[in-house]
């Protein structure tokens, strides 16, 4: 019995290096690919997203049709391919944004330590504790539906994981000799910052921002599903869901849209975990 | 489980095993005892906030509420015009002219055994009218309630001709018991509002004398009905009564198929094409008076172009009523001409034809070259981020844009929450188009009419001719049937003119009954469903 | 260390009330008026009754004189009136909050029940079947949309299958069991009913499972990649050396070191599961707070909102000093 309990079994190097990366690869392959569904988008759809078609509505997939047609008759297909354009973008500019609001204020809080750290570690709490969908409701009510202001709702909850990760992995770096030893040294402290400390933490955070990107996808589209995200016709996967849920017999308008947003969410994730094997030593080693 | 041996044998027979739970996970004894006289019906009431009649002002209350109280008189299905007797046998004008005097049915009984008196019905109406809340808002006609004898009420009008008879069917003007309310700290009169506490009692109990009585309400859970055993008509054949909560039309649509509820009332027409192959369950259809429309203002602030009339009349030739009644909802709806819906007097399916909009592209491009905007303009169309009827205004309002851009008229969709979008249309402060949704308090014309020209107009910044004005008041006091009809008509002609709002659709609602019901009496006089009269196959 | 407590106590109050002000002035700022849209249509239409209205929710006051109402109502545990159910907020938070809590819960439990045993086998067999089946089965949990998995569900086991029981928290015939903690497992359990309680535990199947799919699979991910961690530490490798058997090394020494940061993320998963019920609570017709919370956000009930705010970030920042304290208590060196 016990034996069943091996470390790793010696597997011939072709299968462990595919199990291993082959994940990475496909995640990236997926995450390329809708890149190049979004930016080219114009170019491939068969139909305009808002063509409507209102007595062949609700046509299942067919030749002319490859996903069906929704509601109001408009291609599921076409709309689908656009719909990656908003959900990408929203997921990117949350992210990325919120990653450099989260990462300035880290290392800003990490490197100056007492209250100025103090104040903006309990401002990150606060935000940390504040349910997010009043959040995301009060300030769409405040500034109007839209996929911009959505955005916004998204970014005001989204930065405070990087502040603390980048003040953590901060912590660690101010720590290390080197820095210490550029501090005796008399380099000015952004200095510090920029050449030192920020490439050490890039690792990680690289690592986070790709997983997040999945999640932040999948936020928006819940969002928007509620009603929230976009402005119609504005082709989106959340709200196509939503436009489709509660259709039973015609299950291609939610299931496709719905099957878009798994797909880009497992890329990213796939990417994600792959960078993070690659970046850790302890994990590349063996 | 422990997790003392771990091997893989081990691990996949735990996942079995969970796997193999599932099949055993429903059913029970003593619930399928009581299944038997149980109906169950599913429906969304996350509406709800009271079941006190003088505090109802919500869309799904009224089932209940008409299950519990009887009203003096009723609508039935068949004839919304003229009201029938319920707890008054009889009712004809007072002595003096001034109001309406109620003979009132002998031996009814409350919930409590106790008797109805003239003095519940008093008590009923001072405690509407001390309340001010929605209820009284309809029955402001009424001055006083007078007690005659034991078996006769006297109603005096502050306005003899007001139209008030079809209002007091409305389950909000359910008679209450007295003696029960004023332990449960009902006060009446006037101050009532403000020292009145029966209504958290109200919330799960009743004190009416209707075929149920109200046993337990769960906020967004359920709601319990009891049979009501002194009921003075036929006992309802259903000892108990659940009206489920079913938030999602597509969990009804399943429980329904399952035999878990008896009828599902939130479904989508879409829907309905899955349950025709299903032999267990049938579809039957709920007319309503409900409008879904769009309110159009002229105010130039807002819109300088949709000042003009002429561009107003360029929407309503654009709109494809026809693909939105037949297409978007499966041919399952009505269109009225204005704002009265089709069944009441002076509004039928021909008179709306004859006077409302259709679509005419080459007239709506016509008018809008009269209107100075030959290349068309643009327009905001606001909506509120919710479903009626089964349908979203968001895909109501993508269909507007799509119709609207044919002929030029270029649309800017602006979904608002429902805070917002109640307050800018209540106040007036819309940019260009609103859709929105009108579901009457009670059967007549005079509410509808009344309503547009007294507030809905002041939405759109439309200032009402005096001789608008004088038209409804004509309209609502005139005796004669037939000549009200034709004044109605004529009110209706005038409205579509003025185009500030185009109905899109007065909806049929579609309910799933499980044919394990043989009567499933529904009606659009309000309440949706008469629950004394549904009988089992 | 009770010092410590005392302090972490007394700043997620400060903390909780400060968020529940944020969300005030945001309601503040919002052009929409709140009771106007809860008003009956000819009532909204009198300017007299609107301000009538507006007066029993204060909206009349300056804002620093309703913050101050607020406050002071809280003293007494009084949360105000909900301008949209029109009872007070405490009532509604008190009857919707335990359905909400025994779902997390469930979802909670099944989360760590699955996701701990599965991580620790994807990194004793690393680069195996079990491993690729943990990453699949975690992967799919985090990436599938929540409202799109939800009704799949519903559709199948339910609808299809018939596995499953309907919407809601019990058969929609039968009676909520009467019992003083609106937990129907717990309530169910001391009357004896087990009838009931199958019934309850029965609905819960499916829409903890939803719940659970995210966490179960950043569990399994956190689990594998602590373990792999702490099975590399060299005391580990000397346990095996020793001979020890591999079951005794892999629980007795790898796991207990393994679970610190497991531990950190799970108070984390459970407090957002709390609070992130949302979707679940639509499609399975849930009464519980995160459909509360919805309604009062969209109606801008800013007594509810506010009310849930405090009560939201206060159930937070408490798990999040649990998690602290636990996290103390399994680490001795964290330990000061």
């Amino acid at each position: 019995m016990s034996a069943a309990i091996a470390m790793p079994v010696a597997r011939p190097r072709w299968r462990r290096l595919l199990r291993r990366y082959g994940p990475a690869w496909a995640g990236g392959v997926i995450v390329l690919a809708w890149l190049l569904i979004a930016v080219f988008a114009p170019l491939i759809v068969p139909y305009p997203p808002d063509a409507q078609d209102i007595v062949n509505r609700l046509a299942p997939p067919s030749a002319e049709h490859w996903l069906g047609t929704d509601v109001l008759g408009r291609d599921v297909f076409s709309r689908l391919l656009f719909g990656s354009r908003l959900s990408l973008l929203a997921g990117f500019s949350v992210v990325l944004l919120g990653a450099a609001i989260g990462v300035t204020v880290g290392i800003v809080a990490a490197w100056s330590r007492g209250f100025v750290d103090e104040a903006l570690m309990r401002f990150t709490d606060l935000v940390l504790c504040f349910p997010p969908i009043i959040l995301a409701l009060a300030i769409a009510a405040a500034l109007g539906i839209g996929s911009t202001n959505t955005i916004l709702a998204m970014l005001v909850v989204w930065w405070p994981k990087f502040a603390r990760l980048a003040r953590a992995l901060a912590l660690v770096q101010r720590s290390q000799e080197y820095v210490e030893a550029a501090t005796v040294l008399g380099m000015r402290p952004v200095r510090i910052l920029g050449r030192h400390i920020l490439p050490n933490t890039l690792g990680p955070l690289a690592v986070l921002v790709t997983l997040d990107l999945g999640i932040a996808i999948l936020t928006f589209a819940g969002l928007s599903f509620l009603g929230l995200g976009v402005v119609p016709p504005t082709p989106e996967w959340g709200s196509m869901v939503a436009e489709g849920r509660e259709l039973v017999e015609q299950w291609w308008v939610a299931a496709f849209p719905g099957f878009a947003i798994l797909t880009v969410v497992v890329g990213f994730n796939f990417l994600g975990d792959g960078l993070r094997d690659w970046l850790d030593p302890k994990t590349r080693s063996r | 489980m422990s997790v003392t041996s771990l091997s893989r044998r081990h691990l996949a027979r735990l996942l079995g095993a969970s796997a193999a739970a599932l099949p055993f996970l429903s059913g029970g004894n003593a619930l399928a005892q009581a299944r038997g006289n149980t109906l169950v019906i599913g429906l969304d009431i996350s509406d709800t906030i009271t079941f006190d009649p003088v505090r109802q002002a919500q869309y799904t209350p009224p089932m209940t509420l008409a299950a519990c109280y009887d009203s003096l008189m009723t609508l039935e299905a068949n004839d919304l015009i003229n009201p029938k007797p319920s707890l008054a046998t009889a009712w004809a004008r007072t002595p003096d002219g001034n109001g309406w005097r109620f003979t009132l049915r002998r031996d009814v009984r409350f919930a409590s055994d106790a008797t109805l008196t003239a003095e519940d019905v008093k008590f009923s109406f001072d405690r509407i009218l001390g309340m001010q809340e929605q209820t009284q808002q309809y029955i402001k006609a009424v001055d006083r309630v007078e007690v005659v004898d034991a078996h006769t009420v006297d109603f005096i009008l502050n306005s003899p001709n007001a139209p008030v008879l079809p209002i007091f069917c409305n389950p909000g003007c359910g008679i209450t018991e007295k003696a029960v309310l004023m332990r449960q700290g009902a006060t009446f009169g006037p101050g009532a509002k403000d020292t009145d506490r029966a209504t958290e009692w109200l919330n799960n109990n009743s004190a009416g004398t209707g075929p149920y009585r109200l046993g337990r309400w769960e906020r967004n859970g359920q709601i319990q009905l009891l049979r009501n055993p002194n009921y003075w008509g036929t006992a309802p054949a259903f000892e108990r009564v659940i009206i489920r909560h079913l938030s999602d039309s597509a969990a009804q649509l399943l429980a329904v198929r399952r035999g878990d509820v008896h009828a599902a009332f939130n479904l989508i027409p879409e829907q309905m094409a899955t349950l025709r192959s299903d032999p267990n369950v049938r579809v039957e259809r709920l007319p309503s008076l409900d409008f879904v429309y769009m309110a159009v203002t002229q105010n130039p602030a807002a819109n300088p172009v949709l000042a003009k009339k002429e561009a107003r009349h360029a929407i309503g030739h654009a709109i494809d009523y026809d693909g939105i009644l037949n297409n978007l909802l499966g041919g399952v709806a009505l269109r009225p001409a204005h704002f009265l819906p089709i069944g009441v007097n002076g509004s039928t399916e021909q008179i709306a034809r004859q006077v409302g909009f259709s679509q005419n592209l080459d007239r709506s491009r016509q008018l809008l070259q009269q209107a100075g905007v030959p290349d068309g303009f643009e327009m905001e169309i606001a909506y509120g981020n919710a479903a009626v009827a089964g349908i979203s205004y968001q895909v109501l309002g993508q269909k507007l844009q799509a119709d609207l851009g044919r002929v030029g008229i270029r649309v800017r969709l602006n979904p608002m929450d429902q805070v917002n979008i109640r307050t800018v249309y209540t106040q007036g402060r819309e940019a260009g188009g609103v859709l929105t949704f009108w579901n009457p308090p009670a059967v007549c014309n005079d509410l509808w009419a009344s309503a547009v020209v007294e507030r809905v107009a002041r939405r759109v910044h439309w200032t009402v001719p005096p001789e608008v004005t004088a038209l409804v008041k004509q309209a609502s006091e005139e005796q004669d049937l037939d000549t009200a009809a034709s004044l109605w008509v004529e009110w209706q002609r005038r409205m579509v003119d003025e185009a500030h709002h185009f109905i899109l659709f007065q909806p049929i609602y579609q309910i799933a009954v499980r044919n394990s019901l043989r009567d499933f009496p529904l009606t659009a006089a309000g309440w949706q469903l008469e629950m004394a009269h549904i009988k089992p196959a | 260390m009770p010092r410590y407590i005392a302090t972490r106590l007394l700043s997620a109050i400060a903390m909780a009330l400060l968020a529940s002000l944020v969300v005030f002035l945001i309601s503040a700022l919002v052009p929409g008026d709140p009771v106007l849209a809860q008003m009956g249509d000819i009532a909204a239409s009198n300017p007299a009754t609107v301000l009538e209205w507006r007066a029993k929710w204060g909206l009349d006051l300056p804002l620093w004189e309703r913050y101050g109402i607020f406050l002071r109502g809280l003293v007494h545990g009084d949360l105000g009136i909900s301008i949209a159910t029109r009872r007070p907020v405490l009532d509604d938070i008190v009857q919707y909050a335990p359905a909400t809590v025994e779902l997390a819960t469930i979802a909670f439990l099944m989360a760590i029940g699955i996701g701990i045993p599965l991580g620790i086998a994807a990194a004793v067999w690393r680069d195996s079947w079990v491993d690729s089946a943990a990453r699949a089965i975690s992967l799919l949990g985090v990436s599938a949309p929540t409202f799109w998995l939800a009704f799949i569900m519903l559709a199948i086991f339910y609808g299809w299958l018939g596995w499953a029981p309907g919407p809601g928290r019990i058969d929609p015939i039968a009676f909520p069991p009467d019992g003083a903690t609106g937990l129907f497992l717990l309530d169910t359990a001391m009357a004896g009913d087990w009838e009931a309680w199958w019934d309850a535990a029965a609905h819960l199947v499916l829409p903890a499972t939803v719940l659970a799919a995210a966490t179960i699979g950043l569990i399994t991910r956190t689990t594998r990649a602590a373990m792999l961690d702490s099975l590399g530490q060299d005391y580990v490798r000397v346990a095996r050396a020793k001979g020890l058997r591999a079951r005794v090394v892999v629980l007795r020494h790898a796991l207990p070191n393994a679970l610190v940061p497991v531990v950190t993320l799970g108070g984390l998963a459970y407090a957002n599961l709390l609070a992130g019920a949302v979707m679940t609570e639509t499609v399975f017709s849930w009464p519980g707070l995160g459909r509360y919370t919805f309604r009062s956000a969209a109606a801008l009930d800013f007594p509810a909102i506010m009310g849930i705010t405090l009560v939201v970030s206060a159930t937070y920042l408490m798990v999040n000093l649990l998690v602290d304290l636990s996290y103390a208590a399994l680490d001795p060196r964290v330990r000061r």
